[in-house]
């Protein structure tokens, strides 16, 4: 029983004493309330992205497409806005880009059976050819309306309104995949596709629901991203693919059968996040940072792994 | 060139293999034949290592030898080939062959040409016709199992135990095989062959041993042997424990197929169930009885023919719809098709019919509680051992894994229940209890379909029984014109009839 605790719990233990750790070794720029702000706002759309990820790895699959959709939606996003488009327009025009290009992905995983690994890395591709061709290579900046640059940035109540983003994306998400059947569906597929099958699961719409779900997710992050910064380029969403599939990685290690969960993944985010601010604050140069978060991923997953052939 | 004195080998109370005494002689083929629970598995672990004698010798050339490990046996010879062994799909034969074992080297490069010969050499004697330099991905499964072979006899196998090993192949390729087993033979390899086609022992065997409750019973060969005398040594087991009343025969006709076809079912088929009757489909692994089930579900293409449910169309286009349509379903192999075996108790037993354990009907949200109360009925029910309705379902025993699945429909009145091979891999104690549900299911009106290729199972729990071959049903049987030899005789192929 202690063991399986341990296993449990020893990846949240371990963020804790991250943060402690930095909190010690640099007390006022770490642990202050502006450096918090700062954290949250920098971690909100590898959080959105990081949940669409999460439910595409809940049926066993991967979108390799996340950060050319990102990309793709806030590129055509201001664009429209070049044109005169209102937000209230734009705005979900750009969504239903992300929504259409998940749902593309899912019909050539569900109908076409290929593998999700080549189609949305294909299907990623032509996304990022049409984010390049659309903003001619050039970073878009002009026209925007400050109602959309309020999407990302400012606060409410005080507190950045990213923080908020998080807080819903990632509770309606965790919501559908642990109260709602549709949820159900989606862990049944990830545990057992044939037998899920068998049990008279509609598979082939739930599948292409959860691409065009992570689609949808995918160009929100990608949005959100924009407002805060006010500027697109056409790559700006593509860094954001292996940090996701990183931070759910590190998630899955806190559930107790290694399945992805919105909560681990949440905790991934935060580790990766924590991990980056901190050792730039505490002055590690960069490229330590990277080989330190890739070890850490290592080990996070290693340890699970001994943990759980031990009980 | 092997042989066997006095094996004896016990599991707890049970003899699975008393006293067993044989020879494999050099350059035969010998058969071995017996119902399932016999004793052939244990008889071939021991041959192949992979399990120790608690008495008993094994003589290879005259010598004394003692197995500690599947090793041991390959050092003396031996190679046990099981039906799907698997190869690397991307490697040709030449590369298979060779898989661990030392390459050839020429000026530190693997010699490629040298493995090429060593093995063409070989092939040219027992399988000329066998591409050696293609992926055995694109072979037919009929050449895998040459490659199978050859492996084993290119490494210096000189006794081969063949288990089932043209179960996966297409009838008309057994012929072709055996003739590459014939030539395989004259080398002067020895061969034993576990099959449940008893025709394709009488035609190829030199020799046959019938093993009977972990005893050798009887010895045929020669004239001898024929598929009549190995069934009458095989015994009927127990007779049939008829404890179903057969159902009344003026039951409406819940379920009626009219010249079925799918691209496995290649003769139409055509039945009636009736509610609260039992029909069993048997016949040999493979034979299509799965296919029939499949297309009751809605999970395999139907080619032509149709189908009506309580009178009216039934044509489903996927497992859904025949779940909507009333029909329950009960996959063979749990691991693979049934069980989630990462998921608990509660999440197992309600996905089929989630939406029936709403809170509030309009919102797609299962209500916990309705969930868990309706588990502990339906686990009530099937008599099923568990500790927490949230444990997960890998943790449970074959049976009460088995009593799960069928606890899924336990909450409903299904139409047409179709079960497929129901009691495959669980004890004695749990089977009997899954015998009694399924007679419980029926008594409750759903017309029952139950696939199995246990003769004892279709005999006791069938109204009728149904007899597939090659992808066709040859016979309906009633109740009363069923025997355990009839049965026999009818499932297996070329011989239509005992005298």
């Amino acid at each position: 029983m202690t063991t399986i605790t341990l296993n449990r719990f020893g990846t949240l233990v371990a963020f804790v004493l991250l943060c402690v750790g930095f909190a010690i070794a640099a007390p006022q720029a770490f642990a202050s309330q502006a450096n918090v702000f700062n954290l949250i706002q920098q971690m909100a759309t590898l959080a959105i992205v990081a949940t669409a990820a999460t439910l595409v790895m809940t049926i066993g699959e991967f979108d390799l497409s996340v950060g050319f959709s990102a990309s793709l939606a806030a590129v055509i996003c201001f664009v429209l806005f070049g044109q005169g488009y209102d937000v209230w327009l734009a705005v979900p025009i750009a969504l239903l880009v992300g929504i259409v290009a998940g749902a593309a992905n899912g019909v050539l995983v569900a109908r076409f059976g290929i593998p999700s690994f080549v189609a949305t890395l294909a299907l990623g591709t032509i996304l990022s050819g049409l984010a390049f061709g659309i903003s001619g290579g050039e970073s878009l900046f002009r026209a925007v309306p400050d109602g959309f640059k309020a999407l990302g940035r400012g606060d409410l109540f005080g507190v950045p309104v990213l923080a908020f983003w998080i807080v819903a994306v990632l509770g309606v998400a965790n919501f559908v995949l642990t109260q709602t059947e549709f949820g159900r569906h989606l862990r049944a597929i990830g545990g057992n596709a044939q037998a899920a099958r068998l049990a008279g699961l509609p598979i082939v719409r739930d599948v292409i629901i959860t691409f065009a779900a992570a689609g949808g997710l995918a160009a929100l992050a990608g949005l959100l991203l924009a407002a805060r910064l006010g500027s697109v380029q056409h790559t700006m969403g593509e860094p954001l693919l292996l940090p996701a599939y990183a931070a759910v990685f590190i998630g899955t290690t806190a559930s107790p059968t290694g399945t992805p969960t919105v909560a681990g993944t949440l905790l991934g985010v935060a580790i990766t996040g924590v991990l980056v601010n901190g050792m730039t604050i505490v002055g590690v140069e960069p490229f330590i940072q990277r080989i330190l978060t890739g070890v850490i991923i290592i080990v996070a997953v290693l340890l699970r792994r001994i943990g759980r052939s031990a009980a | 060139m092997l042989e066997l004195f006095g094996i004896t080998k016990r599991f707890g109370a049970t003899h699975a293999l008393e006293d067993v005494s044989l020879s494999l002689l050099e350059g035969e083929v010998l058969g071995l034949v017996g119902h399932n629970g016999a004793g052939k598995s244990t008889l071939i672990k021991i041959i192949a290592g992979a399990e120790t004698p608690d008495s008993g010798e094994i003589r290879v050339d005259g010598q004394k030898l003692h197995f500690h490990s599947p090793h041991d046996a390959y050092a003396a010879g031996i190679r046990v080939i099981h039906q799907d062994a698997p190869l690397v799909p991307s490697f040709d034969a030449v590369e298979n062959c060779f898989l661990g074992r030392p390459y050839p080297r020429h000026l530190g490069r693997i010699d490629r040409k040298a493995m090429r010969a060593a093995i063409a050499s070989v092939a040219q004697e027992i399988a000329p016709g066998l591409p050696l330099d293609v992926p055995v991905a694109l072979l037919s499964p009929t050449e895998r199992q040459f490659v199978r072979l050859l492996r084993a006899v290119a490494d210096k196998g000189r006794m081969l135990i063949l288990d089932e090993p043209t179960a996966a192949l297409p009838a008309e390729d057994a012929e072709t095989f055996y003739d590459v087993l014939a030539r395989t033979r004259d080398r002067g390899t020895s061969i034993m062959l576990v099959s449940h086609r008893l025709d394709e022992i009488a035609t190829f065997c030199g020799r046959a041993v019938v093993l009977r409750d972990g005893r050798v019973v009887a010895e045929h060969k020669g004239a001898e042997l024929t598929v009549g005398n190995l069934i009458r040594s095989m015994g009927g087991g127990d007779a049939p424990v008829v404890h179903r009343e057969a159902a009344a025969g003026t039951a409406p006709v819940a379920l009626e197929i009219k010249g079925l076809r799918t691209s496995e079912l290649r003769q139409p088929i055509s039945l009636q169930v009736g509610a609260g009757e039992v029909v069993a489909l048997y016949g040999l692994a493979g034979s299509g009885r799965s296919h029939l089930l499949n297309a009751i579900w809605g999970a395999e293409p139907v080619r032509s023919g149709t189908m009506r449910l309580d009178g009216a169309a039934y044509a489903p286009r996927s497992p859904r719809d025949a779940v909507r349509a009333g029909v329950s379903y009960i996959p063979a192999d749990r691991h693979r098709s049934g069980l989630f075996a990462n998921l608990d108790l509660v999440f197992n037993k309600t996905l089929p019919l989630l939406s029936s354990y709403r809170g509030v009907a309009a919102l797609p949200i299962p209500d916990r509680r309705a969930e868990r109360s309706a588990f502990l009925v339906a686990a009530e029910r099937v008599s099923m051992a568990f500790n927490s309705p949230a444990q997960m379902a890998r943790t449970l025993s074959g049976g009460n894994q088995q009593k799960l699945i069928f606890s899924r429909w336990a909450n409903r009145h299904s139409k047409v229940m179709l079960l497929d091979e129901p009691t495959e891999g669980i004890d004695v104690m749990a089977k009997a209890t899954i015998k009694e549900i399924i007679s419980a299911i029926a008594a409750d009106g759903d017309a029952v379909l139950v696939s199995t290729s246990d003769r004892d199972e279709a005999l006791q729990l069938g109204d009728r029984i149904a007899v597939f071959r090659n992808g066709a049903i040859v016979k309906i049987f009633t109740r009363a014109e069923a025997s355990p030899e009839a049965l026999s005789a009818a499932a297996q192929a070329r011989e239509p009839a005992l005298t």
